[in-house]
């Protein structure tokens, strides 16, 4: 088999969300002598663009995205010792360190947020639900975080978004990380009530809010916050 | 003391097979749909030229493989991991053996829930509103708007934000004392507008077992002839702080009110996967949970409603599913996303809430303005509204529905993501006299005028 062809399979078994045949196709791939940059450009980010793509159009779901964030990463674990420090982490969009807060047990919406994150190229530390404000704290610490994003769908768990932030600030840690919120009961005038750095109403604003933050312009906290969405009160 | 069953259910929650999130969430229902999906052959039955169904061998056939999904999936318990099956001998029975018609409160106040059929000319019970947050100054009297409004069966009403001035934080002893300021009030205030014996859905001010357990059953607060809310967070899925309330609720003798929402986009995939998800949810509630009132909710995740075509299409095949296979009280939930004191918000619950009532569901409750997103932004007259719907839609038939649905839908598809947030109950009301603005008044009238000329029977503007 040909180089091209090996990067063509490791593009569908990505979109097939096949970790296993991405891993080995990826290993196969650089054993072959290819670019780990081109590799990255051409199979990776493409292929999660396509299911990004079909996803937003309605042609894939929420399973197939996870899937294919799964298999990404697969191939990644291979590429990334390969290519220099600096190049990883201009590859990597940043690190986003995901959960929904203590109280609530709603799993829906931070799932399709780490799933499109992952698509667009953020690595995704989720956390899971009902999460006390200081272990997303402890989460971005050990993981060298940039954003911390908080959803919730109820209302009693809202105060526990300002909690996080006011821990950072007592903690002397609110310049460096951003923190954004989303779900139901969020909106942008909570956002701007608890000095948060970004709104998404929808997982495909989340990402849009994570990859502005990450223009390398940015730097946490902002005055105002960025907003993505809508109804806007 | 709970049922046999239950605590075997319990039980099942520390002894089924253990299965990760991951593993369920990406794997198995998925697989498990698709499975279903082709074996009944029911791909691409989503048709968005129709979207209300008006075939019943559909819904049947529809039936059929979420009836198998449910025994072959179960529940999975997020606490423990393991996933709570039941067998088709304990399915059956809980069906069988589930009311086919519940006095919801007390007395000539009191409503009764029946079984419906699809076109069933027995009206839909209809209970108002969502839980809206509002402010300890205005929740009594936005509560009191709504129980006056005498087209409305049930009071759920909006949520308290703050309890004696302070926040409300979920899993803190605040909201042990929100759940019980709320359920007295709620009851104090259907006492003050003369309907004490009206029936009412609790607890919305605290999702998690705090509020339910000061609020239920207490003196004062909601009674057991009252519906006690235990909702789902995720399809297919349960949780203990679902099942404190369900034994919480058996205990007092109540009425459970089960629900349980299936996405469009999400886990099950394409509308037809959400509706046998939907399916199996809401039959599951009955055989784990025994609940009085069964959920078949859905919605689209990326349109965050279900008044769009993919939603109300699988809300009608999901309902007419349930209604013509069993006699179980199922309940539905039409979504909004305009706020009031705007036209498309009753459009949305016209088309919304008809879909459900001719469907066959038993049980519909909203309206939800503005998604529920926005705090304060519902008022009374959209509660009265949404019940007139529900109750009149019952003198029509589904193509009727549908042919209305398809008129109207156009009119605000084009800004379903991008929707009016209106105005907040003080910009749309006398808060005192709780009366509506001219305007929103206007805009009320203007839209069951239209609705009359469309077919839709309201008695009167």
């Amino acid at each position: 088999m040909i180089l091209e062809e090996i990067i063509a399979k490791l593009s569908v078994a990505i979109v097939n969300g096949d970790e296993e045949a991405a891993g080995k196709f990826s290993a196969e791939a650089l054993d072959m002598g290819a670019d780990p940059r081109k590799l990255i450009q051409e199979a990776i980010q493409s292929a999660l663009d396509t299911v990004g793509n079909n996803f937003e159009n309605g042609k894939a779901y929420l399973p197939e995205l996870i899937m294919a964030g799964d298999a990404a990463h697969a191939a990644l674990k291979f590429i990334i010792p390969k290519i220099q420090d600096r190049e990883a982490k201009a590859i990597n969009k940043g690190t986003v360190v995901l959960g929904t807060p203590f109280g609530d047990n709603h799993d829906i919406g931070k799932n399709i947020v780490g799933a499109i994150l992952t698509a667009r190229g953020f690595r995704v530390i989720d956390i899971g639900i009902n999460v006390p404000p200081n272990k997303y704290i402890e989460a971005a610490v050990k993981e060298n975080a940039d954003i911390i994003a908080v959803s919730t769908l109820i209302t009693t768990s809202l105060p526990y978004q300002r909690e996080i932030i006011k821990i950072l600030q007592d903690r002397g840690l609110r310049d460096k990380y951003f923190v954004i919120l989303g779900g139901g009961p969020v909106t942008p005038g909570w956002t701007r009530e608890i000095n948060a750095d970004g709104y998404g109403w929808s997982a495909i604003d989340a990402a849009t809010l994570c990859l502005q933050l990450m223009d390398g312009n940015k730097k946490p906290p902002l005055p105002e916050p960025l907003i993505f969405g809508e109804l806007r009160r | 003391m709970g049922r046999p069953e239950i605590i075997e259910m319990l039980e099942r929650t520390n002894t089924g097979e253990y299965c990760t999130l991951k593993e369920w969430d990406v794997k198995r229902i998925p697989s498990s749909i698709r499975e279903k999906i082709k074996a009944y052959n029911l791909g691409q039955s989503f048709d968005p030229n129709n979207p209300v169904n008006t075939e019943d061998s559909l819904a049947d056939e529809f039936y059929k493989a979420g009836y198998e999904l449910a025994l072959e999936l179960g529940m999975l318990c997020e606490n423990t991991n393991r996933i709570v099956k039941v067998s088709e001998e304990e399915l059956a029975s809980a069906i069988e053996l589930a009311p086919s018609e519940i006095l919801v409160g007390e007395g000539d106040d009191g409503t009764w829930i029946r079984a419906r059929k699809p076109e069933d000319s027995t009206p839909m019970v209809y209970g108002a509103s969502m839980a809206i947050t509002f402010s300890e100054e205005l929740w009594p009297i936005i509560t009191e708007g709504i129980a006056r409004e005498r087209e409305v069966d049930l009071l759920e009403g909006p949520s308290l934000v703050t309890v004696y001035g302070r926040e409300v934080l979920s899993g803190t002893p605040f909201e042990t004392l929100v759940g019980y300021i709320h359920g007295t009030q709620n009851r104090e205030i259907r006492e003050r507008v003369g309907r004490p014996g009206m029936g009412a859905i609790g607890c919305t001010s605290s999702v998690t077992e705090y509020g339910q357990l000061a609020s239920y059953g207490v003196p004062g607060g909601f009674r057991p002839s009252d519906l006690s809310l235990a909702l789902f967070p995720s399809e297919l899925k349960i949780n203990y702080t679902v099942l404190h309330k369900v034994i919480h609720t058996h205990n007092n003798g109540g009425y459970l009110f089960g629900g349980s929402p299936a996405m469009i986009g999400g886990m099950p995939g394409p509308p037809e996967g959400a509706v046998l998800s939907s399916i199996a949810c809401a039959l599951l509630q009955y055989a784990v949970m025994h609940t009085h009132v069964g959920g078949g909710e859905i919605y689209d995740i990326r349109a965050l409603t279900n008044v769009n075509r993919e939603g109300l299409w699988a809300l009608s095949v999901t309902h007419q599913a349930l209604s013509r296979n069993t006699h179980l009280l199922t309940h539905a939930i039409a979504s909004e996303v305009s706020g009031p004191v705007t036209e498309s918000l009753l459009l949305e619950s016209l088309v919304g809430i008809s879909t459900i009532a001719v469907s066959g569901t038993a049980f519909g409750a909203g309206p939800r303005p503005a998604g529920g997103k926005l705090a304060e932004h519902l008022t009374p007259l959209e509660c009265r509204f949404a019940a007139e719907v529900a109750h009149n839609a019952a003198r029509l038939s589904r193509k009727e529905i549908n042919g209305i649905a398809k008129e109207i839908l156009p009119r605000y598809e084009p800004r379903i993501t991008n929707p009016d947030p209106g105005k907040s109950f003080r910009e749309a009301y006398d808060v005192n006299s709780l009366t509506p603005t001219e305007e929103w008044q206007k805009i009320y009238e203007n839209v069951k005028t239209e609705a009359i000329e469309l077919g839709f029977p309201f008695k009167s503007i």
